[in-house]
């Protein structure tokens, strides 16, 4: 049972015949006439269980990019429906217009399509289709709200992707296809070339250029084939918001690029979601299939509230690795909880393997350092002193430890992340 | 596509041929209805809300028969609605079912307003009234029946031809009517427990007399208007009404005319002002309470209308929404409630030297000393300035501690500068 907007100007216009014939029996006979009107039209509605439904979403999509649910209405009756049908949708999963009038005639059929603009990762949910016919007078009509399970995956947004061109084009740069002006240890050498202007002098093979009339040089190409493992540290830490979104936004942004730039670079890319337990693996995948399968993994992960399990890490670690490989750890540099957890444990990575920790630092704590207007604005101020202090102090260890330390603002973070990854290519300590 | 079963789903492409619907192929995973029919919905509905539902309806029975009309009564002596010992409904009953209106006012100013030639104002007692309020009575050309009146109020209204002598005799004391009047001698004999009305002149009669046989308990002037007066207010109360012939003193005296003012003076009214001005109410036309009543009704509906979701509402499971800086502020907060001045200057200039070591290229483990020397070759300050401000002592109040960051930003701009 419901009644629309006709129903309510039908008890209005009982107003005029109340001041025309003022009596209480007006008023009562007024709202009897309403009354009986409003039922018959609900018994001459036609019936919501004669619809037939079905929903079409596509698998899965970016975040921020728009989709298009569809839902087949099929009247069944065999009289027109007319009503009102709504493709109820979770918040997050975007939908700007959810309802939609209805008119069908028997054994017609419409598609019904909600755009939406999902803002949030992860599974967003369809919630019931409700239908409302409404009867001949359009005073009232019935009602029904039917499961109709939808699901519509949301990947994460991916937005560090725009720097990836140019992280490209730096990787090129390492991988031969110009001269190489760092020559570390365990870069391989790939071809010689004449010399051109500009580059570095001390690449010059001189004695391929006695064989040669010309001068050549030493190009270098960096090692492939190499292990990059990508932890993404989901415990509690993880959920703080540093401006609007989780650290964990970050972090995945982070790892999407890495990846997606490891695996340009020829090297094998291995990811773990963990804080006491796995939340979400990507092992043996390589060439175009990986980004999908990370991006189909990490669209699920969200922060736990518990602290990480970091001596449990390390044995997944000795686990998965056997050689040494790059273990890129995508945590916070908390300074009660590195001391407690991390530092215990990361000589033992360290020993075997390259160890790089990146964490999102909050632009907000500049601010309050900054901040001196007035007396309490100083005490925060020397607290987020304190806290960059210890922060320094513990990244200082971690160093110490041989662990590489990354700590850039949210939006920083991919980017110097891959930076990393690519100085250590350079210098050939993967 | 999800596939779906359960009841009210059709099998993934197979006609579905409901009772009264026409064939349509349908695609695999298509729902229909969700198992219920109308009967099972209005059953679910009446069992989830039939409590609900008796509780109305028998508050609505409740409360309906609680503004039913019921007959109203008062326990004001003398008043017509008052049934008991001391009240005058019998009479007043009785009156009316003879074809007399009774009009029960509470006012003097009502009461002259009804009070006109051809009718009866009783006035119950002259204790209350004022002089002016007896003038405005005196006014009216109704007849009058006064019920023991007091000895001004008396004399005002009579125009000086009675009087009246406080004579209190016992409850239930018989009396014979000894006189002329008509009434009286229809009566023969009442029940009085007072008396003292005195005749003093012009054409009129007393009746009931006590001991002194000049006063009597009963006093008729007839003149320009018919005067009655009864000292005492016995004969017409519901107790003695079956008493003697008390009954026919009063409906006699009371039942006169067609028309009875019954006057019960009230202590909240003292002028003769009529009502006051008219209210908001008497300028709105007649009808403006019903359409009143209509525009609730319509609210009604447009509640019911708004009141209705087109599907319940959708909930959405929420991260977490702790700010990362949270942890800072609670620490600013600890300092500030403790007033740790040392602990937070500590922290500042830990902080500024750092910052400063770092930017003339220092060594993380770079000593006060070194980092002294260092800032002040930068800034080219003298190095006691530079140990007092990054290494002093600490400040002693917050306003010291707010002068103390300040110095160090000037410190670190300039170290910036080089």
């Amino acid at each position: 049972m419901a009644i629309t907007w006709r129903a309510v100007v039908l008890a209005a216009l009982g107003v005029i015949f109340v001041a025309v014939l003022p009596a209480a029996g007006t008023v009562v006979a007024w709202a009897l006439v309403v009354v009986l009107l409003c039922v018959l039209d609900v018994l001459l509605a036609a019936s919501p269980r004669s619809i037939g439904l079905s929903r079409t979403v596509p698998p899965s999509v970016r975040l921020t990019e728009t989709v298009s649910s569809v839902l087949t209405v099929t009247n069944l009756d065999r009289r027109r429906w007319r009503g009102v049908v709504r493709d109820a949708w979770q918040p997050s999963a975007g939908a700007r217009q959810d309802r939609f009038p209805v008119d069908l005639r028997a054994g017609e059929a419409r598609r019904l399509t909600t755009v939406l603009v999902p803002v949030r990762r992860g599974d967003r949910l369809a919630d019931r289709v409700t239908l409302r016919a409404v009867g001949p007078l359009g005073l009232a009509g019935r009602q029904l709200s039917i499961d109709v399970p939808a699901r519509l995956r949301v990947l994460p947004e991916f937005a560090s992707r725009r720097h990836l061109p140019s992280r490209l084009a730096r990787l090129r740069e390492l991988d031969g296809r110009s001269a190489v002006q760092v020559r570390g240890p365990g870069t391989e050498f790939d071809s010689l070339r004449e010399y051109v202007i500009g580059d570095d002098v001390r690449s010059i093979d001189w004695r391929a250029s006695a064989r040669r009339s010309d001068v050549v040089v030493r190009t270098w190409r960096p090692e492939r084939d190499r292990r990059v493992l990508i932890v993404i540290d989901t415990s509690r830490t993880s959920a703080a918001r540093v401006l609007d979104a989780p650290r964990l936004d970050a972090s995945i942004e982070a790892a999407l690029l890495l990846a997606a730039l490891a695996s340009r670079a020829g090297d094998r890319v291995e990811l773990v979601a963990y804080d006491r337990a796995v939340r979400a693996r990507v092992a043996g995948t390589t060439g175009p299939r990986l980004m999908p399968a990370i991006a189909e993994a990490l669209a699920q992960v969200e922060p736990v509230l518990v602290e990480a399990d970091w001596p449990g890490l390390v044995t997944l670690v000795r686990d998965r690795l056997s050689q040494r490989a790059l273990v890129v750890l995508l945590s916070a540099l908390e300074p009660a909880s590195v001391e407690q957890g991390l530092l215990t444990v990361v000589g033992q990575l360290t020993r075997l393997h390259q160890v790089l920790l990146a964490s999102v630092r909050d632009p907000e704590l500049d601010a309050l350092r900054r901040d001196h207007t007035d007396a309490n604005a100083v005490f925060d101020a020397a607290a987020a002193d304190r806290t960059e202090l210890e922060r320094q102090a513990v990244a200082g260890r971690l160093r110490d430890l041989g662990v590489e330390v990354v700590d850039a603002l949210p939006d920083d973070l991919a980017p110097q992340v891959a930076d990393a990854y690519l100085a250590l290519k350079a210098a050939g300590r993967l | 596509m999800t596939q779906i079963s359960g009841p009210g789903r059709t099998p993934g492409g197979t006609p579905a041929q409901p009772l009264g619907q026409i064939p349509v192929v349908l695609t695999a995973g298509t729902v229909v209805g969700d198992g219920s029919t109308a009967t099972s919905t209005a059953r679910a509905r009446w069992r989830h809300g039939r409590t609900t539902a008796i509780v109305v309806a028998l508050l609505v029975v409740v409360a309906a028969l609680s503004v039913l009309p019921r007959p109203r009564t008062s326990g004001i002596p003398l008043a017509p609605d008052n049934p008991s010992p001391a009240g005058g409904r019998a009479v007043a009953r009785i009156l009316t079912d003879r074809g007399v209106t009774v009009e029960y006012v509470r006012t003097t100013a009502a009461a002259a307003a009804r009070a006109t030639s051809g009718a009866t104002l009783l006035v119950t007692s002259t204790d209350l009234l004022d002089s002016a309020q007896v003038a405005a009575l005196g006014r009216t050309t109704a007849d009058l029946v006064l019920v023991d009146p007091s000895a001004p109020a008396l004399d005002a209204l009579s125009d000086g031809r009675a009087d009246r002598y406080g004579t209190p005799r016992a409850p239930g004391t018989i009396v014979s009517a000894d006189c002329s009047d008509a009434d009286a001698q229809a009566a023969g004999r009442i029940t009085v427990d007072a008396s003292g009305l005195l005749l003093v002149d012009g054409a009129g009669v007393v009746c009931f007399p006590g001991d002194d046989r000049s006063t009597g308990a009963y006093l008729v002037l007839t003149g320009h208007r018919r005067l009655t007066a009864l000292a005492s207010a016995e004969p017409l109360t519901n107790g003695a009404l079956a008493q003697a012939g008390n009954a026919a003193i009063a409906l006699r005296a009371l039942g006169r005319n067609d028309t009875l003012v019954w006057y019960v003076p009230s202590p909240q009214d003292s002028g003769t002002d009529q009502v006051s001005a008219p209210g908001l109410g008497d300028l709105l036309p007649p009808q403006a309470g019903l359409v009143g009543v209509q525009l609730l009704l319509v609210a009604l509906v447009a509640a019911v209308w708004r009141g209705r979701r087109l599907g319940r509402l959708v909930t959405e499971p929420l991260p977490v929404v702790v700010r990362s800086s949270e942890a800072v502020r609670g620490r600013g907060r600890l300092y500030r409630r403790s007033r740790s001045l040392g602990h937070a200057a500590a922290a500042l200039r830990a902080g500024t030297a750092r910052r400063c070591a770092t930017r003339v290229g220092l060594a993380r483990s770079a000593d006060a000393v070194t980092v002294i020397d260092a800032v002040a070759r930068a800034t080219g300050r003298p190095s006691e300035e530079i140990a007092a401000l990054l290494y002093g002592p600490p400040p002693t109040d917050d306003g010291g501690l707010a002068h103390l960051a300040r110095r160090l930003d000037d410190l670190e701009s300039e170290v910036h500068r080089t």
